[in-house]
């Protein structure tokens, strides 16, 4: 227990955990490291690229990464003789390319059948050396790994967003009314049960607005706005009245039982089971799947925090004054109890980055040509010789979820009393 | 404790039902249609088209239990028909769905319906003689459009259609009217649609003759389904793997508790030492190591014949495994599971020792100790007999998170090592589409880890005499 120097006595509590993480090297270090793999996740094309940065062809100027960008972007129209070129071995008349000149789907028919980097590779120059060598179907790996970041560190993020506000909201609903503070009137409830029917049936099963849209966010979107129109309606017809008889929500109770039902299936085989029957399967649904199944450690944290929050003076206060329940849990109480989120969150994203990566390693559910850290690990099943295959994509995968884990081990140190 | 133990036993059950819930509909909207998945292994080849196939067809569904409707109830919207589910193929019923989806009409998508079945069956009884030519076409056309739902495409099929019969105004008497029965058909399913059906609720009611009620029922009676791949009953094949995966967890786990469990109180007696800080960071270490890299890295350093390290069989499954003497048998295992055991111990090791320091620094601070020290106890008695029974409760709940952590774990180092236990038997069942294999293995990893939970409960309260789970008598 640290006594927090006179000259600190009025820093906000937000300052000081800041202040006391980065009193530690290690910490330091971790959020150093991290900083480079996000660097090396947004600046990945420009590292290793099949294209070149800069070229001239016919006496043209090309940017041909930036142009691909533009091209993403709808800016530019995409061009089909692009598409077809054959970047790495055309002549030009001047070019620049990318530090690492391979794309992690190019495939160098000339180093085929996994050849190692201290192995005779068969390149033109040095500068086409393979320096973390090639996979079976001569693609690089270190072109796989520095793309691999990206998807890694979305992973990361995707995840425990979904997980975040799943976790969040559950916590603190259930920490902070308990099973007792959401009170309703008797009326009121059967008036909810009645409009649950309807609910289902508009929400979920019938085809929801066409700006709402087809897709899944669309439908998730909808079932929400839906919940809330019922509340509102509820609200609206059977309105506060000190004569009525009160029922309160078991909410602290239906969470945890939730959160039980949940843990009791191993995240992995349900995982597994999920996307498995996903027959379109995407790289940002397996992602949201992950944070869908990795909610529940968020909301234990933010129900105990709240839980303890909920007895304070100044909520206390705060109810007194006759602000709404709502309000208070809001504006008061939540921002309070979230800072502890952070540390299961940093947990979280070496959690999800694990997950992903076995998922990948097992190659199942992923679509066929997303570059992953798993499933450049993967192809060692197949070709046991090739050892750069299980030890620069394993030790990427080791790096990210060690410093995730020391960055979310220095915030708890740094947030005890 | 009894009355506490049925108690949990009882929540168990509305969350076992969750879940074996959660399981069917997964397992009713995974990719392929059972019936085909069933025919591709070991009960013979569907064959291509004919009454033949259609006939095994229907009897393998009816045999499967698939002619069923699927819940209980469904509540839809009254767009779709209560008896949808008596459409024979998977994939037409799936199209059936999205038409009504479209339009909303269901009468006039039956009649399209079944118009494109008769004129079927009505292209089937034509002597061969008769332009044998364009009845295929007619054929192919026929079988291809259940399958579609987008009008662009039903549209060019059935001109297409029609004037491929035009010009074979024979065929055409020969026909009947079959064919302006389609053609009107789809003009009616095009132009009356009624989106008012697709927003009106509708709740049937089908009764325990479900396929849900039959498939938990057989269940209860311990019958879990057939593997699609070889016909074998899934209990034995996940049988014959749950040994595996109970052999390596077992002694994963009992080795990660014997070794950590000394490590953490030598480490938290002597903290801040050498030993203390070292074995700190290399415990940290350890944990951070994802264990199929390890894998990954061992299968690279044994399998290699340039190293020359070639102990262990990892490749395949050993036949000596069950050959030999007793301790042949017990040698040929031993090669079998030493990486794969290696692999699930070092991790749970590494986290069971830092939580066994925290804790027992933690109660190493506390003033009953140093009233023991005081009484001039020995230092391993007030180590072992005061400080150790009261650490000793985190680690048991512990061992309700660690359980299914390792489960899951050695989904992938069974992959890894070739150990033929429920994870590979998962991972190769997916793989195959084997449904009914994958779905029992998810419920039974579900009850495995509750029993898991469970039990760590029992532990606790036997640890601890003041742990009694009952409810507090308010006075």
């Amino acid at each position: 227990m640290s006594t927090p120097s006179a000259t600190y006595k009025n820093e906000a509590p937000r300052r000081q955990v800041w202040r006391r993480f980065r009193e530690k090297p290690i910490n330091r270090w971790s959020l150093r490291i991290l900083y480079l793999l996000v660097f090396i996740a947004l600046t990945a094309d420009f590292f290793a690229n099949e294209k070149p940065l800069y070229c001239q062809i016919e006496g043209e100027t090309y940017w041909p990464v930036l142009r691909s960008y533009a091209v993403d972007l709808g800016l530019q129209p995409p061009r089909g003789d692009f598409e077809r070129m054959n970047w790495l071995t055309r002549e030009y008349e001047a070019v620049v390319r990318a530090p690492i000149p391979y794309s992690p789907t190019t495939i160098d028919r000339r180093n085929m059948r996994a050849i190692g980097p201290f192995e005779r590779q068969n390149t033109p120059s040095r500068y086409f050396q393979h320096w973390l060598g090639t996979d079976e179907l001569g693609k690089d790996v270190a072109a796989g790994l520095i793309h691999g970041t990206r998807t890694a560190l979305l992973v990361g993020l995707v995840a425990m967003t979904v997980a975040s506000l799943i976790g969040i909201f559950l916590g603190a609903v259930a920490g902070y009314f308990g099973d007792d503070r959401l009170q309703w009137p008797r009326r009121r409830f059967w008036l909810f049960g009645l409009g649950l029917i309807p609910w289902i049936f508009f929400g979920w099963i019938a085809p929801a607005p066409w700006f709402f849209g087809e897709s899944l966010i669309g439908r998730v979107l909808w079932i929400i706005a839906t919940l809330v129109l019922l509340l509102w309606v509820c609200r609206l017809f059977v309105p506060e009245r000190a004569n009525h008889r009160q029922t309160a929500w078991p909410l602290d109770f239906g969470v945890m039982r939730l959160i039980e039902v949940m843990n009791s299936i191993p995240a992995l085989m349900l995982l597994l089971a999920i996307v498995a029957t996903i027959e379109q399967s995407s790289l940002l649904l397996v992602m949201a799947i992950i944070g869908v199944i990795g909610w529940t450690s968020i909301a234990r944290f933010v129900r105990a925090e709240l839980l303890r929050i909920r007895e304070q003076n100044y909520i206390e206060a705060a109810r007194a004054l006759g602000i709404s329940e709502g309000r208070i849990l809001l504006r008061h109480a939540l921002p309070n109890g979230l800072r502890p989120v952070l540390i299961t969150i940093a947990f979280g994203i070496s959690g999800a980055i694990l997950l992903e990566a076995f998922l990948s390693f097992l190659s199942i559910g992923l679509p066929a040509d997303a570059v992953t850290w798993g499933t450049l690990l993967n192809k060692i099943k197949t070709d046991t010789d090739a050892w750069w295959l299980a030890l620069f994509p394993g030790f990427a995968i080791f790096i990210t979820v060690t410093i995730f884990n020391l960055i979310g081990e220095g915030l708890s140190e740094a947030m005890k009393v | 404790m009894g009355a506490y133990l049925l108690k949990r036993l009882f929540f168990f059950l509305p969350t076992l039902i969750l879940i074996s819930v959660l399981a069917f509909f997964l397992s009713k909207t995974a990719p392929g249609d059972p019936v085909e998945l069933y025919h591709r292994g070991a009960f013979g080849e569907l064959g291509e088209g004919g009454a033949q196939a259609e006939r095994i067809y229907t009897d393998t569904r009816a045999q499967l239990g698939l002619d069923k409707p699927v819940f209980y109830f469904a509540f839809t919207a009254k767009a779709y028909p209560d008896t949808l589910y008596r459409i024979t193929r998977r994939e037409h019923r799936q199209n059936l769905r999205q038409l009504i989806r479209q339009s909303g009409n269901w009468p006039a998508i039956q009649q399209y319906y079944r118009s494109t079945e008769q004129l079927f069956a009505a292209c089937g009884q034509l002597p061969d003689t008769l332009a044998p030519n364009v009845v295929n076409q007619v054929q192919k056309i026929l079988t291809g459009l259940p399958l579609r739902s987008d009008t662009t495409f039903i549209n060019r099929q059935v001109y297409r259609l029609d004037t491929l019969l035009n010009n074979k105004p024979s065929l055409a008497r020969t026909l009947g009217n079959a064919d302006d029965d389609l053609i009107d058909a789809w003009q009616e399913v095009r132009q009356s649609s009624r989106p008012a059906a697709l927003y009106t609720p509708a709740l049937y009611w089908y009764g325990l003759d479900n396929q849900y009620h039959h498939w938990l029922k057989s269940m209860l009676h311990g019958d879990f389904g057939r593997s699609y791949l070889d016909g074998q009953p899934a209990a034995a094949k996940i049988g014959r793997a749950l040994r595996w995966t109970l052999l390596i967890n077992l002694l994963a786990i009992i080795l990660a508790y014997g070794l950590s469990v000394p490590l953490g109180v030598y480490m938290a007696v002597h903290k801040d030492s050498r030993f203390d800080r070292v074995s700190t960071v290399a415990l940290f270490m350890l944990y951070s190591l994802p264990s199929f890299w390890v894998g990954s890295l061992l299968l690279v350093i044994f399998t290699d014949p340039q190293l020359g390290l070639q102990f262990f069989s990892i490749t395949r499954v050993n036949d000596a495994v069950n050959e030999g003497n007793l301790w042949q048998q017990v040698g040929a295992t031993l090669r079998q599971i030493a990486l794969p055991v290696f692999c699930l111990v070092y991790g749970s090791l590494a986290f069971i020792a830092r939580q066994m320091r925290g804790g027992m620094i933690e109660v190493l601070q506390q003033d009953f100790i140093r009233t023991a020290r005081a009484k001039g106890l020995s230092q391993r008695r007030v180590i072992w007999k005061h400080a150790f029974r009261n650490a000793l409760f985190p680690l048991i709940t512990l061992f309700a998170s660690l359980f299914p952590a390792m489960l899951a774990g050695s989904v992938i180092i069974e992959y890894i090592f070739n150990i033929p236990g429920m994870g590979k038997l998962t991972v190769d069942s997916i793989r195959n589409q084997d449904w009914p294999v994958v779905y029992v293995l998810l419920l039974l990893s579900a009850v495995m880890t509750m029993a898991g939970i469970l039990l760590a409960d029992l532990l606790y309260s036997l640890a601890d005499p003041r742990v009694s789970y009952q409810k507090k008598q308010s006075s």
